[in-house]
C-alpha cells in the first residue's frame, strides 16, 4: 500500500530536498539546491535505513504539522523544533516507528533554524533535471516546484526502516543557541580587489545576519570594506562601482559583495553576475550558516583549500552507518 | 586583454574560478567556449561542471577525486594544447526566434512601469535617439539583422546574454532605473551592448523593444525541444530574430499553447573564428542596414 502524507500545516517553508541536489545544469543558471545543513540531513536518512541521498524534508524555522496514511519509520534532525507525535514529545536524533494516522507537529525552531525530515523509503516526486531537490524561485523540482502548502500530499516510496536507532553524540554537528558562530573561509576568489587593510578588516570584524537572507543569500551588515587600486582603474565593461567585475560564475558559497554589502551566496544563488567574491565560504561551513538565525553574529576564521578539503571529509566521515547505535 | 598566464583563483573548498583575461571581447570569449568544449571532452574524473562566462570559466570538483594542484596542471595542458585561436571551430546551432517589435506586451508593461513607478520615454524611442536610428523599423531591421552569440548565461535559469556578431549591428541602450519589478517572459530587451530574450516573468532592467511568443525556457517541458532540457540555450550558441507581424505572432502563441511548437534550429552550424575574422575584415561599417 502507498504511504502518503497530508501536509496539515505548511509551516514557514518547508521543502523537498534530495543530496547533493541538482548537478550538470548549472551553465544554464540552475543551481544545485539541496539541503543547506547536508550533514543533518544525510544522518536522517542513514537512521531510517535510506541511502544518505534520498529526497526528505527541510523544515525552516518553523516545521510542518504531518498527517501519515500508513505505518513507516521517520526521523528528525538538525534544529531543535520541539516536534511531538500525537502529542507526545518526539525524540531527535532516532528513527522512531509512526503508525497509521499519527500526526507529528513541529513548532518554531528553539535551538538551530533548519530540521530535516527523513522516511523510510525516501520522499517520492518527480525528478526534474535529475534531481527532486526543490528551487523554488524559477518553480524547479521538489512537490509541484515550491516549498509544502497547506493541504498537499506527499507520496513516499515503500521501504523498511528500523526504530530506536539513534546518531552517536559526538557524531552530530553542534548546534547551539550562542548566536556566536565561528565560519570558516578561504580566500578568492577575488580577493585581489580587496586592499590588505581590506582583508584584515573582514577577517577581524564581527558581521551580523540581516533578516533579508533566506536560500538564495544570506546577507550580512558589518564595517566599510576597502577596495585595492585594481578595483577602481579597470575597463568600464567592469561597471562602474569598486565591486563590479566583468559578469562571471559565482561558486557556491562565495561571499559576493554588492556594493558594500556582503551576500553569503548559498544553495539557490544565481550563477552568475557582475559583483566580485573576495572570500569562500566552504562547504563545511554551511550547516552553521543552516543552523543560524536573523541577528546572529558571524566572526570568520581563515583556512587553507586543502584546510577546507579535509574539514568536508571529516564531516563526510560521520555521514556514515557506524555513526549510529 | 587575454592573459598569457591563466590565472587560477580559489574558491572554497570544490571551485576554480579560471580567468583567462579581463575584457569584454569576442575572441576571448571564443577561447572561453572552446576551452570548455575541450575540457568536457576530456572526461577529467573529479571535475563536475563548469561555468563559463565573459572571460572567465568556474570549475567546481570533488576534491576526494582531484587536487586543486592537478585539475589546474591538467586543464592547463588542455589549454596549452589548443593551438592558435585562428584554427578554432566550434559546433554552434543557430535557434531562430521570432519577434513582433514593438509589440503590445511589452508596450502594456512600459505603462504600467509609467503609471506605478516613474513616468519615462518609451524604450524603442529611446534606442531610436541614442543610435541615431530613423525609425521602429530600422530598429527592427538591425536587431534582427545579425546573427547573435550566447557569451554566458546565467543570473536567471534560461537566461543569456547574446553579442552581435556583425558590428553593424551593434545598438546601446541604457538600463531601467530603479529596474522594473515585473518584465513578461518572452520580452525581448537591450541593455549596454547585450540583447536578450526574458526566459521567465521576472523583475528587469533591459529597455524592451519586442516580444516573442517562444520560450527560451520551459519548467512545465511541455514542447519538444524542452524535453532534455528546460532552457533552450547554451554559451556557444547561435540566436537569429526574425521579425513577424502580428498575425504570425498569434498563429506561433496558438501553436506554443497547444504544445506543438517545434523550435526552428540548425543544428548543423559550425563557427570558425577564422572566418568570421575575414569576414569582419570585408565589412565597410560606415554601412546601415
Amino acid at each position: 500500500m502507498a504511504l502518503n502524507i497530508d501536509v496539515i500545516k505548511a509551516g514557514l517553508e518547508t521543502s523537498v530536498q534530495d543530496f547533493p541536489g541538482r548537478y550538470g545544469f548549472w551553465e544554464q543558471g540552475f543551481p544545485p539546491s539541496g539541503p543547506f545543513d547536508m550533514w543533518s540531513f544525510r544522518l536522517a536518512n542513514i537512521l531510517v535505513g535510506n541511502a544518505p541521498e534520498a529526497a526528505g524534508l527541510e523544515c525552516q524555522f518553523m516545521g510542518p504539522t504531518l498527517k501519515f496514511s500508513d505505518d513507516c519509520v521517520i526521523a528528525f534532525t538538525g534544529a531543535e523544533m520541539n516536534a511531538t507525535l500525537d502529542g507526545e514529545t518526539f525524540p531527535m536524533w532516532e528513527s522512531v516507528a509512526v503508525a497509521a494516522g499519527q500526526t507529528l507537529a513541529c513548532g518554531f525552531a528553539s535551538v538551530g533554524a533548519r530540521a530535516y525530515l527523513a522516511v523510510s523509503g525516501g520522499i517520492e516526486v518527480p525528478q526534474v533535471l535529475g534531481a527532486r531537490a526543490t528551487f523554488h524561485m524559477a518553480g524547479v523540482g521538489g512537490l509541484e516546484g515550491h516549498a509544502l502548502k497547506d493541504g498537499q500530499s506527499i507520496a513516499v516510496n515503500g521501504g523498511a526502516g528500523v526504530p530506536g536507532r539513534k546518531v552517536k553524540q559526538d557524531c552530530r554537528p553542534k548546534i547551539a543557541n550562542g548566536k556566536q558562530w565561528q565560519i570558516e573561509v578561504v580566500q578568492g576568489p577575488n580577493d585581489d580587489w580587496i586592499a590588505e587593510e581590506g582583508i584584515e578588516r573582514f577577517l577581524e570584524s564581527e558581521w551580523k545576519l540581516q533578516a533579508r537572507s533566506n536560500r538564495t543569500g544570506y546577507r550580512l551588515e558589518g564595517p566599510e570594506w576597502i577596495f585595492a587600486d585594481k578595483a577602481s582603474n579597470k575597463g568600464p565593461e567592469h561597471g562602474e562601482h569598486p565591486s563590479n567585475i566583468l559578469d562571471h560564475g559565482y561558486p557556491v558559497g562565495s561571499i559576493n559583495l554588492c556594493g558594500q554589502t556582503p551576500i553569503i551566496l548559498v544553495n539557490d544563488a544565481p550563477s552568475a553576475g557582475g559583483f566580485i567574491n573576495p572570500f569562500t565560504v566552504p562547504s563545511a561551513a554551511f550547516w552553521k550558516l543552516a543552523q543560524s538565525k536573523p541577528n546572529d553574529i558571524y566572526r570568520f576564521n581563515r583556512v587553507s583549500v586543502e584546510e577546507a578539503q579535509e574539514m568536508r571529509r571529516g564531516i563526510d566521515g560521520l555521514c556514515v552507518e557506524d555513526s549510529i547505535e | 586583454m587575454i592573459y598569457d598566464e591563466p590565472k587560477f583563483l580559489p574558491g572554497g573548498d570544490r571551485f576554480i574560478e579560471m580567468e583567462l583575461g579581463d575584457e569584454l571581447n569576442f575572441d576571448l570569449n571564443f577561447l572561453v567556449h572552446s576551452l570548455s568544449a575541450k575540457i568536457r571532452e576530456a572526461e577529467i574524473a573529479g571535475l563536475i561542471e563548469l561555468l563559463p562566462n565573459m572571460a572567465s570559466i568556474v570549475i567546481s570538483y570533488d576534491p576526494d577525486l582531484i587536487s586543486f594542484a592537478d585539475l589546474k596542471s591538467e586543464i592547463l595542458s588542455h589549454y596549452r594544447n589548443m593551438g592558435s585561436l585562428e584554427d578554432m571551430e566550434l559546433l554552434s546551432p543557430i535557434y531562430y526566434i521570432p519577434v513582433l517589435y514593438c509589440d503590445h506586451v511589452t508596450r502594456a508593461c512600459w505603462e504600467d512601469y509609467c503609471a506605478k513607478i516613474t513616468e519615462k520615454e518609451y524604450d524603442s524611442d529611446i534606442l531610436v535617439q541614442l543610435n541615431d536610428l530613423d525609425g521602429y523599423a530600422q530598429l527592427a531591421r538591425i536587431h534582427s539583422g545579425t546573427e547573435y552569440w550566447v557569451a554566458a548565461l546565467g543570473f536567471y535559469p534560461g537566461l543569456a546574454s547574446l553579442i552581435a556578431l556583425d558590428p553593424r549591428c551593434r545598438l546601446t541602450a541604457p538600463k531601467y532605473n530603479p529596474p522594473r519589478t515585473w518584465t513578461a517572459k518572452g520580452t525581448i530587451g537591450y541593455g549596454g551592448s547585450v540583447t536578450c530574450v526574458y526566459p521567465a516573468n521576472t523583475p528587469g532592467g533591459y529597455q524592451m523593444i519586442g516580444h516573442t511568443p517562444v520560450p527560451v525556457c520551459d519548467i512545465e517541458q511541455s514542447l519538444p525541444a524542452f524535453k532534455q532540457d528546460l532552457a533552450l540555450l547554451r554559451p556557444g550558441d547561435r540566436v537569429r530574430f526574425f521579425p513577424v507581424g502580428r498575425e504570425e505572432y498569434d498563429y506561433i502563441e496558438s501553436r506554443v499553447t497547444a504544445g506543438d511548437y517545434v523550435h526552428n534550429v540548425a543544428h548543423y552550424a559550425k563557427f570558425s573564428i577564422r572566418a568570421y575574422h575575414e569576414w569582419l575584415g570585408t565589412l565597410d561599417m560606415k554601412e546601415r542596414f
